[in-house]
């Protein structure tokens, strides 16, 4: 009586472990044994160049962090971005977002063209806004003739991350702008008939009935952002041609493990900033979790 | 029905993770045979002269149309000599150094490459270069090569690790038709000349300038000989900065302060332009320090510009230029070194140097090649020719690569004048100084 049903069972755990195979397969290859093998390159001294070479180390790699000027420009600087661009960028996402839910003519015009800026591939954003950029440029001209101070954008380190920040909130923005407006149809639309009858002005019905009913949304916009600007590369690589410059200034977390994983081949210690990412940025989203939380409970 | 199902399931499942696991190794144990089985046929004297040829690879960085044409006709000239040797040519676009090393670690390096001076010294250090004093004939001519430009090559052991194909130095380029306008009638010999003339021949309309005296370039490649030309140097005996001395801030006082006190000399992002060559050409800069490059690339881009090159001007009474060489050199790994050989030392040999310096994108290495071509008379590159003998070559040890990368970066601060001179340089000094120190 006990045999067949065992028997049963074993053949449906094994069909299920059948189907799970090729993405235990996929997952595992490209992402646990790369973690694992990150972990474990983060305690060693790596040689890869001629004679291949791992060293145990211990945690050499992560003291030598506190030891390394540039690995703090590229904290800071990556935190300075993200402080910067995920707040604006949400504002300008939902307040894109909101006026595109009105009942606007050529709405879906605007839909499609404040997206195509999502769309473009991020390598060519850079090339165009360099040219904008140019101290010749198209930013430079309009500021001229606003009577504003220009700038060098590109060579001057007081203005290059502002630079990258403005056209990353400019890219990115309309992303989270669909989002949100997927949320706001989701808002129904008897609440705000109750406001209504309550005599609610506008402002009212936006910030007690829309900001609250988004906050889902808004959490994972934030978070989504969060680790969207501390994994910035693409953009101040192609900005800086791979350097950080100028002078550090638009050097970045992961443009710093790049050069050190690719340019300098310290693969051990690249491993060990790659880590100390993983956890700020782990450590970011939790704070995050909890300052949601925290809200939603008062 | 189910059962049968959920095992053909199963069954499925199975066979595409073996073959997952087995492709990947199988791929790779395809490759080495697919190419080691032309070398035996080739190598054996039995073979027929109709056996399939040896394959060479040579990578080098991109360039413009007309020098990859001219490599090419040299790759052709070497083909019809050798149709035993096919050479297949790659362009590396981006990010050479980094290609390359990344290439050499995964044993998918070219036979034959490009390697510029200033990397030389670390890639000859972590033992990947085939040294090549073993391959050289008498027929290959050794002494024929510059001596400054060939030791660039050389290991700490003695050994040659590459053969230099072609160097320029830098000159001073100025615009005829600026000078004759400012009244000017010869170049700066002296670098208080230069500051003098730069004042003349800066254009100001209100606050904006419209044309400096001077183009620059605050890094180091560009810098090193003022930095060495009251005494300072870039690097100690143990390959540690050593730039922050009073010395090398008094040559490089000179670059800054025309920047920020004359006002008459900036660098081409101020106005716009991508490099040196690009703001001469423009006229946003009268003069510009540049090499043998920038000479097609005015002439062509340009046509209409009026230029020509003088040495340039003394620091502290003393003659200094950079020279920069590229050498070819053989991967220690590489499975057809003979092939290779043929290949590089065609390239670099009297006949391939020759054909490849012709038209005058590169300096010859040869003094044969360069005494038969007579760049030393001509009008643009004679200046050029005669900095060869005095000037510093961009090297200066394995930790070159951290050094340059800090200095650049507060070098700029101090030339936007964000930071004094000195403050700069000790700073760029000690985070050099911990890279080191870290990565040793």
């Amino acid at each position: 009586m006990a045999k067949p049903r065992d028997r049963l069972k074993l053949r449906e755990a094994l069909a299920g472990y059948g189907f799970m195979t090729p993405a235990v397969l996929i997952l595992g290859c490209f992402m646990l044994i790369p973690i694992g093998y990150s972990i474990f390159l983060a305690f060693h001294k790596v040689d890869l160049l001629g004679e291949v070479s791992y060293r145990f180390i211990g945690t050499a790699n992560f003291e030598r962090m506190a030891d390394d000027p540039r690995l703090w420009i590229a904290l800071r600087n990556t935190a300075k971005y993200a402080l910067v661009v995920v707040p604006t960028q949400t504002l300008l996402a939902l307040l894109l977002a909101s006026i595109l839910n009105m009942n606007l003519r050529f709405r879906y015009f605007f839909r499609a063209a404040f997206y195509l800026p999502t769309v473009t591939s991020s390598a060519v954003l850079v090339l165009i806004f360099m040219w904008i950029y140019n101290a010749n440029g198209l930013l430079n001209k309009a500021l001229d003739a606003l009577g504003l101070p220009t700038y060098n954008w590109l060579g001057d380190p007081a203005v290059a991350l502002t630079g990258i920040m403005i056209m990353n909130i400019w890219s990115t923005a309309p992303l989270f702008m669909v989002v949100f407006l997927a949320a706001l149809q989701d808002i129904p639309d008897t609440l705000y008939e109750a406001a209504d009858l309550d005599g609610a002005n506008w402002w009212h019905k936006f910030w007690k009935i829309t900001v609250p009913m988004l906050r889902p949304v808004t959490f994972y916009v934030v978070v989504m952002g969060v680790i969207g600007t501390f994994q910035l590369f693409d953009q101040s690589y192609i900005f800086s041609a791979g350097s950080g410059g100028p002078n550090n200034s638009t050097l970045t977390m992961v443009l710093l493990i790049y050069q050190y994983a690719f340019s300098v081949l310290d693969m051990g210690y690249a491993s060990a900033i790659a880590f100390l990412l993983a956890v700020t940025i782990m450590i970011a989203t939790l704070i995050q979790r909890y300052v949601f939380k925290e809200e939603r409970l008062g | 029905m189910k059962k049968k199902l959920s095992l053909w399931m199963l069954l499925l499942a199975v066979v595409m993770v073996v073959s997952a696991c087995s492709g990947g190794k199988g791929g790779n144990e395809a490759s080495p045979s697919a190419t080691s089985s032309s070398s035996p046929s080739a190598s054996s004297p039995s073979a027929s002269p109709s056996a399939q040829p040896v394959e060479v690879t040579l990578a080098g960085w991109g360039a413009s149309p007309e020098e990859q044409e001219l490599l090419q006709q040299v790759l052709d000239e070497f083909q019809a000599k050798n149709p035993d040797v096919k050479v297949k040519y790659e362009v590396i676009a981006d990010r050479y150094m980094d290609v390359i090393k990344t290439r050499l670690i995964g044993g998918e390096a070219p036979d034959v490459f490009y390697l510029d001076a200033f990397e030389a010294p670390a890639l000859i250090a972590e033992n990947v270069l085939e040294p090549l004093d073993g391959y050289v004939t008498p027929d290959f001519d050794l002494g024929d090569f510059e001596e400054p430009m060939l030791n660039a090559f050389k290991g700490t052991d003695g050994q040659i690790y590459g053969f230099p194909k072609d160097y320029s130095t830098l000159a001073l380029f100025y615009n005829k038709k600026l000078f004759a306008e400012a009244g000017i009638d010869n170049p700066p010999a002296t670098w208080e000349e230069l500051l003098e003339i730069s004042k003349k021949l800066t254009k100001r309309n209100g606050n904006q300038v419209e044309v400096y005296g001077l183009g620059q370039a605050p890094e180091l490649a560009r810098q090193m000989f003022m930095i060495l030309a009251y005494g300072g140097r870039v690097v100690d005996e143990e390959g540690y900065a050593a730039f922050a001395t009073p010395e090398a801030e008094k040559g490089l006082a000179l670059v800054v302060d025309q920047h920020l006190v004359d006002k008459t000399a900036a660098q081409p992002t101020d106005v716009g332009a991508g490099w040196g060559g690009e703001m001469f050409g423009q006229q946003k800069a009268a003069m510009v320090i540049e090499g043998n490059w920038a000479i097609p690339f005015l002439q062509n881009t340009f046509p209409d510009l009026d230029f020509a090159t003088a040495e340039v001007p003394t620091v502290n009474g003393k003659k200094g230029t950079m020279a920069f060489t590229v050498a070819y050199v053989m991967n220690k790994a590489s499975k057809n070194k003979e092939a290779a050989w043929k290949l590089l030392s065609y390239l670099t040999g009297k006949e391939g140097m020759k054909t490849w310096t012709s038209k005058g994108f590169a300096l010859p290495t040869r003094k044969s090649v360069a005494a038969e071509l007579g760049y030393d008379k001509d009008p643009l590159r004679g200046a050029l020719v005669a900095g060869a003998p005095y000037a510093t070559p961009w090297q200066a040890g394995p930790t070159l690569p951290i050094v340059m990368n800090n200095f650049n970066n507060l070098f700029v601060s101090a030339y936007m004048g964000d930071m004094p001179l000195s403050e700069a340089l000790k700073q760029a000094q000690e985070t050099a100084n911990k890279e080191i120190r870290n990565a040793r």
